[in-house]
């Protein structure tokens, strides 16, 4: 059937022949059309549910504790048999042998005649290792809390290893008895992280050090003399109280500073070393270590004025009493009971510890002390402040250096009393002297104030000796101290050859590194220096 | 006995320091050293003869060592080789 719709009822109404009015129109209802959702189930058709699980992880708790443990040492025996003879088990034909020295017998003497006649090699040298030309300061150690102070640098020394510089702070100009407290500081150089104004160590000490020796193979045992006369030794090993040995303040002790402390090998117990003090009292005394700390006299020797050996060339010095104060010593390296002194009066002295006539000193000591001098060398125009002999050469030449006030520096022979070359090294004071360890023709000296032509010029400098360039002025002259302050002390480290340790007045240690031709053997010096010595004995 | 009068012959020659004889084995025979000195100086120098020698026979086989000097800074060391010993003179050749 067709519909239209009546615009006046608004009803859809049939077009063309009308049904049957029942069947036209009709209330009913039609069921809604369902669509059916395909995608869920169609995707639950695809797919399926399932779970996992891990299985059970199994865990367990233990705990593991060392709680034992040993010490134990390992230490070689030093082997109590001798070196066995080698030749026992050779067994030798000295047919053979014979004929084999006949064969070469001439051809030997023929080579050593041309190599004593050569000149081959003259002025032929090798260089092994690269030269280093210039003097390089490497460290500038100091300790602020003694500068501010004041306080000088009287004394280094640097230990059985050669990597720790120890110095002491101190007074030189004080003339009253202080009190001030004073420092022993050190250093270890070959340390990283050396921090040039931190020493490692400092000790406080109650009285100004005047001087400093660190023990020859103990590296850490150092010794001190102090103003006040006393002698202690420090343990730098030691953290709380590195305080091991002192005099203390006995009859036996010296009455005025000490100057120089150094340290006696002993023969009969090896490591036992003892101490020996020099001081101005005119005292040289011999201490050994008791069991509680204490330092004890073992022997003396006092030098009284009466007593001295005047040889004829020196009358016209001996002029009265010459002042007897000690201010330095040094032990002759062949003979080791023969010594050297240098004295206020500006005599230096030849002494042994064998000597055994007493001395005529007033006070009662425990031991009683002999006078050990043998001769008078021939004086300086002042007091001489150090001596020192040469490691190197061979028992008939024996000879040492003196410096003094007089700017002058003595080479002596023990042999004669004259001196075989005197070098006026500056005009100022010398304060110290010493041999380079690895050269036989170097020494350097120490030195500063004094009274040049009405002006007071204190700069401070540490000349450099080669007698093989000139023994007439210093090979080298080092400005030390900027504020032109004198430099008191200076000592070359026997391990590191090329270092050289100088403090001065501005409480300043500076370690120098010097060039390779102070610190290499040329090839002939030993044979040089013994000509010059024969040349000028002559 | 005249074994001695050539060595002392020897050592007697001028700058002269030392003087010694050492076996094939290197072992030291006569010596005007002290022991560990001469131990020392047999070991090294036996070592280094049997090397030189090794090395002029490997650049020409039909040559060999006849005589070793050794120049340092402070003397001069001389060794006259053979088959079954080894003669050291050390010298000082300073003019």
């Amino acid at each position: 059937a067709r519909f239209h719709g009546n615009p006046r009822s608004g009803r859809w109404e049939l077009l063309g022949p009308r049904p049957p009015l029942a069947a036209m129109f009709a209330d009913g209802t039609a069921p809604g059309a369902d669509v059916e959702s395909l995608w869920r189930s169609a995707r639950s058709a695809r797919c399926e549910a399932k779970s996992c699980q891990t299985g059970k992880i199994s865990t367990a708790e233990t705990a593991v504790q060392s709680h034992t443990s040993r010490d134990a040492g390992v230490q070689t025996d030093q082997s109590k048999d001798a070196v066995q003879d080698f030749q026992q088990e050779v067994q030798v034909d000295y047919a053979s042998l014979l004929s084999f020295l006949q064969r070469v017998e001439d051809a030997v003497i023929k080579e050593l005649n041309k190599n004593w006649k050569s000149r081959a090699f003259d002025g032929f040298e090798v260089n092994w290792t690269d030269q280093n030309e210039t003097v390089l300061c490497l460290h500038t150690l100091s300790y602020p809390e003694a500068q501010d102070q004041n306080l000088q640098v009287t004394s280094v020394s640097w230990n059985a290893t050669g990597s720790v510089v120890a110095c002491s702070y101190g007074r030189l100009d004080g003339g009253d008895w202080s009190t001030e407290k004073s420092y022993v500081c050190t250093w270890n150089l070959d340390r990283r992280g050396l921090n040039p104004q931190r020493p490692d160590l400092v000790v406080d000490v109650p009285s100004s050090v005047m001087c400093l020796a660190f023990h020859p193979s103990q590296p850490s045992l150092v010794a001190g003399g102090l103003f006040s006369g006393e002698l202690v030794v420090w343990d730098t090993s030691r953290t709380e109280d590195p305080v091991i040995w002192r005099t203390g303040m006995t009859d036996d002790t010296h009455t005025d500073p000490v100057y120089q402390v150094n340290w006696l090998p002993d023969a009969k117990h090896r490591n036992h070393a003892r101490l020996l003090s020099v001081s101005t009292d005119g005292k040289i005394l011999v201490w050994r270590e008791e069991r509680d700390g204490r330092l004890a006299l073992a022997e003396g020797f006092a030098m009284v004025a009466q007593q001295i050996p005047r040889s004829a060339q020196l009358k016209k010095f001996a002029r009265g009493e010459a002042a007897v104060g000690v201010t330095s010593l040094s032990f002759s390296h062949f003979d080791p009971r023969v010594f050297v002194v240098g004295v206020e009066g500006g005599y230096s002295l030849k002494c042994s510890t064998a000597a055994e006539t007493l001395a005529l000193h007033r006070t009662g000591s425990s031991v009683p002390l002999r006078a050990p001098a043998e001769l008078a060398f021939s004086p300086h125009g002042g007091p001489v402040y150090s001596v020192s002999c040469s490691p190197f050469h061979r028992q008939v030449l024996n000879l040492f250096l003196s410096c003094g006030t007089d700017g002058q520096v003595h080479l002596h022979s023990m042999l004669q009393t004259q001196a075989l070359v005197s070098l006026q090294l500056s005009k100022k004071y010398l304060f110290c002297v010493r041999w380079s360890p690895v050269r036989p023709l170097v020494f350097a000296a120490a030195s500063g104030e004094g009274n040049c032509n009405q002006r007071f010029c204190s700069i401070g400098d540490v000349h450099l000796v080669d007698f093989e360039k000139s023994s007439r002025k210093p090979a080298v002259s080092i400005k030390q101290a900027a504020g032109e302050r004198p430099v008191y002390c200076l000592e070359f480290n026997i391990k590191q050859t090329r270092l050289l340790a100088a403090g001065d007045a501005t409480g300043t240690v500076k370690v120098w590194q010097l060039s390779s031709d102070f610190t290499e053997q040329g090839p002939r010096e030993m044979n040089h220096l013994e000509q010059l010595a024969s040349e000028i004995m002559d | 006995a005249e074994v001695e009068e050539t060595l002392k012959r020897i050592q007697a020659h001028k700058g002269v320091i030392a003087t010694i004889v050492i076996n094939a084995e290197g072992i030291p025979i006569r010596t005007t050293l002290d022991n560990s000195t001469t131990v020392q100086y047999a070991g090294l120098l036996h070592q280094l003869t049997m090397k030189a020698r090794s090395t002029v026979r490997d650049i020409d086989p039909q040559n060999d060592l006849t005589f070793l000097r050794i120049r340092s800074k402070k003397h001069e060391i001389m060794v006259a080789p053979d088959k079954e010993y080894l003669l050291i003179v050390i010298q000082n050749p300073c003019e």
